[in-house]
């Protein structure tokens, strides 16, 4: 097929999803509110743990501005959120609707059509952080465009890429074990947790940051905190740590398509792809 | 009614209630994945807000020095461990009656079940039976783990604290079965309300944080639900009545006010989804969803 009639496929899937969630605004809404509920918890924690709670929060992460900090954080776990259940739980999606199948004998290649839920998941995601992030910082009155704004959305930008190749390969679990909504569940608390949603990887012990340090998430966190609150980059320079996640980008495209197509080609050979 | 009436009544509620309890029980060991899962994300999601809450308190050693002298947070362990139990158990009575009951709807058993004369308050019962004792497990495990996080776990009064929580799931699970009453009434919008409502209620009963942090307008709502009440009641008594609690009222109204929950809500809320049945099966939607 000519690349004119795939871009379409990614388009009609794109505009599909986009139709679909237009259906719900009380969904659109929440995904802005939960990530401000969420940042809310540890904020109020802070704020009732005394008035030197802000001195001995910066000496963990080194910015008193523990606001933004989580803000931060829960907006970018949003991403993270929508990364893992719209693509990963693509699959599963299409299984349920019994549509996979389907889609698998079309010769538009899957990768197109998932491209576009890809899209329409990104876009959503970036909307919906970027909203909770400004919306929740005028509510708990702090400013949400303070150091390097631009710096940030590039950190956000690059790193997305390598987030949503990794749904791929959490896709190909899924594919394997069929359990995708509790699956999908653990992941995304497991990225959260590694990424360091409210707190710095750096007080992991080491073989659990090195662990952290794989995830392209954790990189965009750090990025994102460093060049708003100025909490340092992991290497002390910003072009460094784009760099590296620069690398996850070249990398875990390839990656994540490697090991989706193995299991997928293995899925197919034996108990085929519309059973779940 | 008759006491050999009575008693055969009696026995075919408890029959119908183990019958539902087993095949909530077997349902639940099909999926070996899903029960792990859910246990390593209680983990993680205790995990994330512990060492959230401790950056806080705990300052970091090799900045000790750049400190002022005396500079420390609050250990804040007793309240977000007990408030973290209280809101597993709440957050099990709360929604997984309604959560069930749409789930028999997805399956196509809903409208079967109510044409079988078996008791359909033991079926809504047994629903929460095998998720409660799970959560038990996994509340106290977790407690322990958020325990070795954030330092020593004050236990004070755990009888007092034991009848508070008994008399707290009790009225959540009248708000359970009120909830159940509204999915019949609403449908796929009830999973955006709950939702919705979980995390409200997280907030407004503070269960991991003290009421004093919560702004005027939002602690004032906090005043007028019962939860609330339960929440700081609970931890009040768990650490033994620390100086500054309980936040919302004097403890022995808050006794009263916990007491009353437990006793009325759960008729309160049976009576609204007997009504919601009644209204679904009349209207011939109860299997719509």
């Amino acid at each position: 097929m000519s690349l004119r009639s795939n871009l379409s496929a990614l388009f009609a899937s794109f505009r599909m999803r986009l139709t679909t969630i237009t259906r719900y605004p009380g969904q659109l809404v929440m995904d802005i509110l939960i990530p401000i509920v969420f940042a809310y918890m540890p904020i109020l924690l802070g704020r009732a743990s005394g008035s030197n709670s802000a001195l001995v929060f910066a000496s963990n992460t080194g910015t008193t501005n523990y606001t933004a900090y989580m803000l931060i954080g829960s907006s970018v776990f949003t991403m993270v959120n929508f990364a893992f259940w719209h693509v990963a739980y693509w699959l599963r999606w299409e299984q349920e609707a019994g549509t996979l199948e389907v889609l698998y004998l079309a010769p538009t290649h899957r990768l197109w059509v998932v491209g576009g839920t890809a899209l329409y998941s990104c876009l959503r995601g970036i909307f919906s952080a970027l909203a909770a992030y400004i919306l929740g910082s005028l509510i708990f009155n702090v400013s949400p465009f303070q150091g390097e704004v631009l710096l940030a959305l590039v950190f956000i930008v690059v790193g997305i890429i390598p987030l949503y190749s990794l749904t791929l390969v959490y896709g190909a679990i899924i594919l394997k074990v069929k359990e995708a909504n509790a699956l999908v569940n653990l992941m995304q608390w497991g990225v959260s947790f590694f990424m360091g949603i409210f707190f710095p990887i750096a007080i992991f012990p080491p073989v659990l940051k090195a662990v952290a340090l794989l995830f392209p998430p954790t990189w965009m966190t750090n990025g994102v905190r460093a060049a708003l609150l100025g909490v340092g980059f992991f290497f002390n320079s910003w072009y460094l740590d784009l760099a590296v996640l620069w690398g996850f980008l070249l990398v875990t495209p390839m990656f994540g398509y490697w090991v989706f197509t193995r299991t997928e080609k293995n899925v197919r050979r034996n108990e085929g792809m519309g059973q779940f | 009614m008759e006491t050999s009436q009575f008693l055969n009544h009696l026995k075919a509620e408890w029959g119908a209630f183990r019958a539902m309890t087993r095949k909530e029980l077997i349902i639940m060991a099909r999926y070996p994945i899903n029960f792990v899962a859910s246990f390593g994300q209680t983990f993680l999601i205790v995990a994330i807000f512990t060492l959230g809450g401790s950056m806080f308190f705990r300052a970091n050693p090799a900045a000790a020095g750049t400190l002022p002298a005396g500079v420390s947070g609050g250990n804040p362990s007793g309240v977000v461990v007990y408030g973290f139990i209280l809101f597993m158990f709440m957050s099990d009575t709360l929604w997984t009656i309604g959560y069930n009951i749409r789930n028999e709807q997805v399956q196509g058993t809903l409208e079967q079940l109510y044409l079988s004369p078996s008791s359909k308050f033991a079926s809504l019962i047994a629903r929460v039976t095998n998720t409660l004792v799970w959560t038990s497990l996994l509340s106290f495990t977790a407690a322990a783990l958020m325990t070795l996080m954030i330092g020593k776990l004050p236990v004070e009064n755990p009888w007092l604290g034991l009848y508070l929580l008994v008399m707290t799931l009790a009225g959540t699970f009248g708000i359970g079965f009120a909830f159940a009453a509204l999915t019949l009434r609403i449908k796929e919008t009830a999973q955006t309300v709950a939702n919705f409502l979980q995390f409200a209620l997280l907030v407004l009963c503070a269960n991991f944080f003290p009421f004093s942090a919560l702004p005027p307008f939002i602690l004032t709502i906090s005043h007028l639900i019962p939860p609330a009440y339960s929440v700081d009641a609970f931890r009040t008594a768990m650490m033994g009545f620390p100086p500054g609690y309980p936040e919302l009222a004097p403890f022995p109204t808050e006794v009263i006010i916990v007491t009353l929950f437990g006793l009325i809500m759960p008729p309160l809320g049976y009576l609204l989804y007997r009504r919601a049945e009644t209204y679904a099966r009349k209207r011939g939607s109860l299997s719509t969803y």
